[in-house]
């Protein structure tokens, strides 16, 4: 059973991996040093640690509302991205149902990193499975 | 008098075609890389990661990410900062099928910036449809261009 109000299970990288990084790179077609090199996040004075990817950020999310509403279709997100996260971060995705309109559910999203809050917010609609009872 | 600050225009670049010449194809086995990367398996029946939707766009738009920079006249090196991503999907991406990519630049901006000084948001939209012109992905990104230069 789903209903406004409900919070959504939270999703948790535990310590972001700056090998994934490697991954987004390639997939992205994006050589940005910023997430592959700390030197070159050093000499732009961003922190001694490696940046991720804003759309490995999202992903996180994406997943989140996955595993939190099985069997659900996302229709649609929209977000802002507040802050970096840096390799090593420990990053949660999380949510509230806001709304149901028919087999709708509008929740807000977001995903924070325990060092500094809130890194993504935003809101997505997923069109839930129908319940067979 | 009034209270805008005195910046040059930043290039009128609105309109500017971001289309792909080639369909983009999400590869199974990338997609398969992707999904472990942030934690998740990918899908046994060829469902990609919905993240593609902004894979797909960037990659398979029309210019590089630094070429779009450049239309805009900033170098890529200067950093541009995701600023908000919006994406309506029509069905489910999946691996092996070709997109269309389709898109354009909507519009630049400068404006005063309490982190850069000034700085431009770019704002732009690609979308995804399958080779018959059936629409998969609407998607609408911002892009925050420190002009740290024009502060000075």
């Amino acid at each position: 059973m789903t209903a406004v109000g409900d919070a959504l299970p939270p999703f948790r990288i535990a310590s972001v991996d700056p090998e994934a990084m490697k991954v987004w790179a390639v997939a992205l077609h994006d050589p940005n040093a910023i997430h592959l090199d700390r030197a070159a996040v050093a000499a732009k004075g961003l922190g001694d640690r490696v940046i991720n990817q804003g759309p490995a950020n999202l992903a996180y999310i994406v997943n989140m509302l996955r595993a939190a509403l099985p069997g659900g279709v996302i229709r649609s997100l929209d977000v802002r991205y507040v802050d970096n996260v840096f390799e090593g971060d420990d990053v949660t995705a999380g949510g509230t149902i806001t709304a149901i309109e028919g087999p709708e559910a509008t929740c807000d999203v977001w995903l924070k990193a325990a060092e500094r809050d809130l890194v993504i917010k935003g809101v997505a609609v997923v069109t839930l499975p129908v319940d067979p009872e | 008098m009034s209270d805008t600050p005195a910046f040059p225009p930043p290039p009128d670049v609105a309109g500017t075609s971001l289309s792909g010449a080639e369909p983009y194809v999400i590869s199974a086995e990338e997609n398969a890389v992707l999904c472990r990367s942030t934690g998740v398996e990918p899908d046994a029946d060829g469902e990609a990661h919905p993240i593609y939707f902004y894979i797909a766009t960037q990659v398979g738009m029309g210019v590089t990410v630094a070429g779009m920079c450049a239309a805009c006249d900033f170098d890529i090196e200067e950093g541009p900062m995701m600023g908000s991503s919006s994406v309506t999907f029509e069905r489910p991406l999946l691996t092996g099928q070709p997109y269309v990519v389709t898109g354009q630049i909507r519009s630049l901006t400068r404006k005063p910036s309490r982190l850069f000084g000034v700085m431009d948001l770019l704002d732009y939209e690609l979308s995804l449809s399958l080779p018959d012109g059936t629409p998969v992905v609407t998607s609408r990104n911002s892009w925050a261009l420190p002009r740290r230069e024009l502060a000075q």
